[in-house]
């Protein structure tokens, strides 16, 4: 079997002078990523890595971030794939603002944010207002985290699954519709297995983007503390040792859920999605 | 072109793609015959195909089929076969799972169906493997199965054969060429190979710019092109320009009696099948040509028919059978006598 026929593509490393540059600049960023990282792991022993397991307000805001994300990770998917099919499909007019308008959180600042969604989830917001009347309440709530969550990752999701819907052809579908399938069959048992793989690397995004929130989450919902909120608030109380084992715990727990999503979307979980399919 | 109750019916098909308009469109086609669409590149085939399919929304129109009113009707509703190209497979499906997949969205119970689908079109081994590992004629022929498995009323056929190398196109013109014969349903082959229109279909239909430009039984299309554009997509090549006058039409040092009507008058253009040009001595019971003796300037032995340009005016090219290059002694620079025989030419007013 050929490299191609395995579906792998033979690589051509750069060499020589080029090479090494390259990588010295690469390297480079790759250094400033890391080193941080490292320096922070290194700062906590086991001891205070336990004490801050064991300390009940670090242990809840670690546990409502991951629940807030993991939430934030669905809904972002239950909505933001069929905007994410439109675009990929439609030539509908004002395809390009729609795009834009799914990109703003992008370059929307993240403390302007939690401003805006202040202004409409507030008490006095247009959302926040009747929503208070029905007992809903998102200022100082986990829907609140949630909200705010959402508003800044879900251009990931959206993006991720129209990538992957871009890629698929378009005459697949238009084959299982001369085949008999209605449109939401051919979505359903055509687009979205071969989409799949987007469409959970998009939620999986997501879910990291919103776990490590801060600017939109502490002015929409300062209470209940999410994980980053709560060691803002150790960092500011106790200084720059007492915040890190905190922040040495969040960083392992989220790495470590980071990579067990990313596992199961690209391989376990999919299998199964695919089989499922048949 | 002929018609049956059990036939596809399109009147004033019409639709639209950007700026592209396709239509108004008129074609018939009989249960049990194959239309051959033939036509360049852009020149609305598959649009058409995927109209009648129901995939593009039409303009106006109608289309009927086996007496049974289509428009309107959403595409999984209409039964209708559709091969595409490069085959169009479901990638993440088995090709079992391929062909089961219509039958399957349908709710139709035809498992059996589809296991003497997969025998009838010699796929049985390949049952369980997946598309990405088939070769290209075998991508085809899962493609026609899978369309089949459906009961279509109609097959149509977007260009399945153009992807393919030689000896697997040989090999799948015939086994459609069994099919199709088999099959008691209509039949659109879109082609823009010449000898899969002789060999497939019964009837050809010639569409270019969006328009139907000529219909009508293979072998008279073939013979009677309407257009330039006609002759130049059923294979004619240009002679070149001519006054006609009285039937007769004069090029270069060419005099071509007969071969234009008698109302035709003025500059014309000439068309001529190379195919047809005879070199050598006439037989004596062949039927009177215009007979032109000019020196051969170059011999190109390609395949299957050899090209041999003479240096006449106007240049002639004759395409020779292999073994009459050697039986008749064709070498470059020897003078030859050279025959266009009647009906191997066509006039067309200059525009």
């Amino acid at each position: 079997m050929t490299a191609a026929a395995s579906g792998k593509q033979a690589r051509s490393w750069p060499s020589g002078w080029f090479g090494v540059l390259m990588w010295l600049l690469g390297g480079l960023l790759l250094a400033f990523i890391v080193l941080p990282i490292v320096r922070l792991a290194t700062t906590s022993s086991v001891t205070s890595l336990r004490h801050a397991a064991d300390t009940a307000a670090i242990r809840d805001a670690t546990l409502l971030s991951l629940q807030a994300a993991a939430i934030t990770a669905g809904i972002a998917t239950l909505l933001g794939v069929p905007l994410a099919y439109l675009l990929a499909r439609g030539t509908f007019r004002g395809r390009g603002l729609v795009q834009a308008v799914v990109d703003l959180p992008l370059v929307v600042p993240h403390t302007v944010a939690g401003i805006a969604l202040l202004f409409l989830f507030g008490r006095t917001g247009w959302v926040g207002s009747p929503a208070t009347h029905l007992g809903v309440s998102f200022y100082g709530s986990q829907w609140g985290i949630v909200t705010a969550m959402l508003f800044v990752s879900a251009p990931f999701a959206v993006n991720s699954a129209r990538v992957a819907f871009e890629a698929i052809d378009p005459r697949l579908e238009r084959a299982a519709r001369s085949l008999g399938a209605t449109p939401w069959h051919a979505f359903r048992r055509i687009t979205v297995p071969l989409g799949l793989r987007g469409v959970l690397t998009g939620a999986v995004l997501v879910y990291a983007r919103s776990i490590s929130e801060f600017g939109a989450v502490v002015i929409l919902a300062y209470y209940p503390a999410t994980a980053p909120v709560e060691i803002y608030n150790l960092f500011l109380q106790s200084g720059l040792t007492q915040s890190a084992s905190a922040a040495v715990m969040l960083l392992i727990v989220t790495l470590a859920t980071f990579l067990v999503f990313r596992t199961l979307a690209a391989g376990r979980l999919l299998a199964r999605v695919d089989r499922a399919y048949r | 072109m002929p018609t049956a109750d059990h036939g596809l019916d399109v009147s004033g098909l019409a639709g639209r793609a950007g700026s592209f308009n396709l239509g108004p469109i008129d074609l018939g086609v009989a249960a049990g015959r194959v239309l051959a669409l033939l036509g360049p590149s852009g020149a609305g085939k598959t649009m058409l195909l995927e109209t009648i399919a129901g995939l593009r929304p039409q303009r106006s129109g109608k289309i009927r089929l086996a007496g049974a009113d289509l428009t309107g009707v959403p595409a999984e509703r209409r039964r209708i076969g559709l091969v595409f190209q490069d085959a169009a497979l479901f990638p993440h499906l088995s090709v079992k799972e391929n062909v089961r997949f219509g039958p399957r969205a349908r709710r139709d119970a035809s498992g059996a169906d589809t296991d003497s689908l997969l025998c009838q079109l010699g796929l049985s081994q390949l049952a369980s493997r997946s598309p990405r590992w088939l070769s290209g004629g075998e991508r085809q022929r899962v493609a026609l199965a899978r369309a089949l498995a459906i009961k279509p009323g109609l097959l149509l056929l977007d260009e399945p054969l153009s992807a393919l190398d030689q000896p697997t196109r040989e090999e799948m013109r015939m086994l459609l060429q069994e099919l199709l014969a088999e099959l008691d349903i209509p039949a659109v082959h879109v082609t823009h190979d010449r000898d899969e229109e002789l060999s497939i279909g019964d009837d050809l239909a010639v569409i270019a710019g969006g328009q139907l430009r000529q219909t009508g039984s293979v072998s008279q299309v073939a013979a009677e092109p309407i257009d330039q554009d006609v002759a130049r997509l059923l294979g004619w090549s240009e002679l070149g320009n001519g006054i006609a006058a009285h039937g007769t039409v004069r090029t270069g040092q060419l005099l071509l009696p007969g071969t234009a009507p008698a109302e035709m008058h003025g500059p014309v253009h000439i068309f001529y099948r190379p195919e047809d040009v005879l070199l050598g001595m006439p037989a004596r019971d062949s039927p009177a040509g215009t007979s032109l003796t000019a020196h051969i300037e170059r011999i190109l032995l390609t395949r299957p028919l050899a090209r041999i340009s003479l240096a006449s005016d106007p240049p002639v090219t004759a395409l020779l059978l292999h073994r009459d290059v050697e039986r008749l002694h064709v070498q470059a620079g020897r003078s030859i006598e050279a025959t266009l025989p009647p009906g191997s030419t066509r006039i067309f007013p200059a525009t």
